[in-house]
């Protein structure tokens, strides 16, 4: 019997103006979004590719040169956009697209560096997963608002009872219906986006891509279930339909457009992410504070990993003594492996602060799933601040190689020398930075927490309007 | 013949008001029986006891033998409903509301031949039953009302106020096919206010004052003045008793 009750609803609804009209505006604005994305998206590749290229080329052929000024000179790594950012940009706007890799320093990522980002939200950026967080909750309550209400105002209800169905069956189809309306629309721009993808420059593997579309499409599908609960439950409860529609109105306007900003603003004044200027005092600061003497056991130490690792073999400080090495090449990589985890401490603790602010906005998700949507959302994409702290951790790693292939070389070969200059072809032993994606198993630990906050409302918000609709839906 | 419909001391209270008292009441097979009685004398109580939407406070409705409260969807499935004002799906024609409704109560063998041929028989134009009802009278609508309780092959059918609206002509051919559907065997329960037509099509009136059954009259042995005579003296009399004409 539901499967007549699931046919008339779609002929109703294929044939309410309204929903056609709602549904070819978002497709349209999800087409359109999708394409400004991939337009981005592909000119942000383009200008890294070409910028990598440029900066390998400038950095081969520096000719003889010392290498520690050639670390500071140092290395720009780009970072390659996710394939999935057309789709959700996330965070990435926000976090940076370059990292200058230098001697002595770990900076932030250039062009929006995290210092300057205030908050992760983005949902005034016109992204596909934008538009569909906005006006999937439009669209759904517009089908569901009178759902209910509608059937009890117009005596249909009456009507449909008496032929002998009940509430049960009657929710069920309405549901279904409502929800699926949603789902594939939905459904729809993820895999437009999941095939874009497939073919971007830096395409993930099919296996991940696959994957990730299928994640996103799930949460998706969750936020559309809580909507459609949220739909029906309001409608079973109001006496009118145009008092159910204007409650979820309230509810939409609450959920989507309040909550998520007023969540953003909490966290980043409960969590506030330093500014470019004090980024670099408070990083001094640690710095000098985590110096220590060169006479002291611990820099001994250092000193005699230092070249035990340069030369392959370990060196006994008795050795080391008698060693001829440059001292200043000795000093700068001894100076750069102490202050290694210092400088990784810092930015632990600034993504510490972002972690933290995602905390604070979990708060707010228990009010609202379209902020769940947006961290699980974000971390599938690829373009949440955990993608970004892997990138900025892979080139931290990659600034380190730099250095000590270039303060090594000036300690092992400028022994003596007043000013040692590394010969023209010495660059290229410098290993070039490559990047590849996170794996999904990072984005299934970021969003884990968002997936449940998603599924308890897909869950709770249907269950409640199932219990309503059961027991307080009367003709 | 059996009696299909049959209330047995049913009563209905909202808080301290009782909206029915203690009916007693039966249709049998092929029966026709019409309830008078001024707004709130618990016509519309009555039939929605009968329907299963309100729960009584005692007593109980039995339709051919079910227990409405006990198996309400089953209950349903014996009854053809046609209220004041028909409620369909605006946007499907008259057809898809036909068939819709008819598979809701689990009808058999539905094609359109059958379909059209139930809309035939209520007398709606053919060319009517495929636009959308949204674009249909109320007589329209009280047609495909009443194709819906014949495609649902109803054991009793239950008329609230469905002649209210109506013109006289499309009165009197919902009148002549309740007739019809009566000699074939349904029984019939209808509230109504026109006091006239319910004794030409009758068999049987009932009238209700405030919530009790104040008489119960054989339609064959009344004439329009003495059923009016009766009625107004029943509306007016504060303690007017059960009595049944001979």
């Amino acid at each position: 019997m539901i499967s007549y009750i699931i046919r008339k609803e779609a002929m109703e609804v294929s044939r309410d103006g309204r929903t056609r009209i709602l549904a070819i505006v978002m497709l349209l604005l999800g087409l359109v979004g999708l394409l400004a994305g991939w337009a981005n998206y592909a000119d942000q590749q383009r200008n890294a590719q070409f910028a990598q290229a440029d900066d390998q080329t400038v950095f081969l052929d520096q000719g003889e040169r010392n290498p520690h000024s050639a670390a500071h000179f140092g290395r720009m790594a780009y970072k390659p956009a996710s394939p999935l950012a057309a789709f959700d940009p996330g965070a990435a706007p926000f976090m940076g697209q370059v990292i200058w890799l230098e001697a002595h320093q770990r900076n932030p990522a250039m062009f929006r560096p995290a210092a300057d980002s205030l908050e992760l939200g983005r949902l005034s950026n016109f992204s596909v997963a934008g538009i569909l967080t906005v006006l999937l909750p439009l669209l759904v309550f517009l089908l569901g608002y009178s759902a209910l209400a509608g059937e009890r105002e117009r005596g249909t209800l009456r009507q449909t009872l008496a032929a002998g169905t009940s509430t049960g069956k009657l929710f069920a189809a309405k549901y279904i219906v409502i929800a699926s309306t949603g789902i594939v629309l939905a459904a729809v721009t993820i895999i437009a986006s999941a095939v874009m993808a497939l073919f971007s420059p830096v395409a993930l593997s099919a296996t991940d891509t696959l994957v990730r579309a299928l994640g996103l499409t799930a949460f998706y599908a969750l936020y559309v279930l809580a909507l459609t609960g949220f739909a029906l439950l309001v409608s079973a409860l109001c006496r009118q339909s145009r008092t159910a529609l204007l409650v979820l109105l309230g509810i939409w306007a609450l959920a989507v457009m309040v909550l998520p900003r007023v969540g953003a603003s909490v966290a980043a004044q409960t969590f506030p992410i330093p500014d470019g200027a004090q980024v670099w005092s408070e990083l001094r600061a640690d710095i000098a504070s985590n110096r220590v003497a060169p006479d002291s056991a611990e820099y001994k130490a250092a000193e005699q990993f230092v070249v035990s690792r340069a030369l392959g073999r370990d060196v006994s400080l008795a050795e080391l003594a008698t060693m001829d090495l440059n001292a200043s090449g000795l000093r700068l990589e001894v100076t750069e492996v102490l202050d290694y985890a210092v400088l990784n401490n810092f930015y632990a603790d600034i993504y510490d602060r972002y972690a933290g602010q995602r905390d604070v906005r979990r708060w707010f998700a228990l009010l609202s799933p379209a902020i769940a949507l947006q961290h699980a959302s974000s971390a599938f994409a690829g373009t949440d601040f955990v993608a970004h702290q892997h990138f900025s951790d892979v080139a931290e790693v990659q600034r380190n190689n730099i250095v000590r292939v270039m303060n090594e070389d000036l300690l092992l070969n400028g022994a003596g020398a007043t000013t040692y200059l590394a010969g023209e072809n010495f660059w290229e032993e410098v290993p070039e930075f490559t990047y590849q994606f996170p794996p999904v198993s990072l984005a299934w630990r970021s969003a884990a927490f968002d997936i449940l906050l998603l599924l308890l409302w897909g869950a709770i918000a249907t269950a409640l309007a199932w219990t309503v609709t059961r027991n307080r839906l009367t003709v | 013949m059996a009696d299909v419909l049959r209330a047995e001391s049913l009563s209905k209270r909202f808080g301290t008001h009782t909206a029915l008292n203690s009916l007693n009441l039966s249709v049998a097979s092929g029966e026709i029986v019409c309830m008078l009685g001024a707004n709130g004398a618990g016509k519309t109580t009555t039939i929605n006891l009968f329907l299963g939407f309100l729960e009584p406070s005692d007593g109980k409705a039995l339709i051919d033998g079910t227990h409405v409260q006990s198996d309400t969807t089953a209950a349903r499935k014996l009854l053809g409903y046609v209220p004041e004002q028909v409620a369909l799906y605006p946007s499907l024609t008259g057809l898809e509301n036909l068939e819709y409704f008819m598979r809701l109560s689990g009808a058999a063998n539905i094609n359109e031949t059958h379909l059209r041929s139930l809309l035939d028989k209520v007398g709606l134009d053919q060319a009517a039953a495929t636009r959308p009802v949204q674009d249909y009278s109320k007589g329209m609508r009280q047609k495909v009302g009443l194709a819906i309780a014949l495609g649902k092959n109803a054991t009793a059918l239950l008329l609230d106020e469905p002649l209210s609206g109506l013109d006289p002509k499309a009165a009197n051919e919902f009148c002549s096919l309740l007739r019809v559907l009566a000699n074939e065997g349904k029984a019939v329960l209808m509230a109504t206010h026109d006091l006239f037509r319910a004794r030409e099509i009758s068999d049987k009136i009932v009238i209700m004052k405030s919530g009790r059954m104040v008489a119960a009259l054989d339609s064959a042995a009344l004439d329009n003045a003495t059923l009016e005579k009766i009625y107004l003296q029943h509306m007016h009399d504060p303690d007017t008793l059960l009595e049944a004409a001979s």
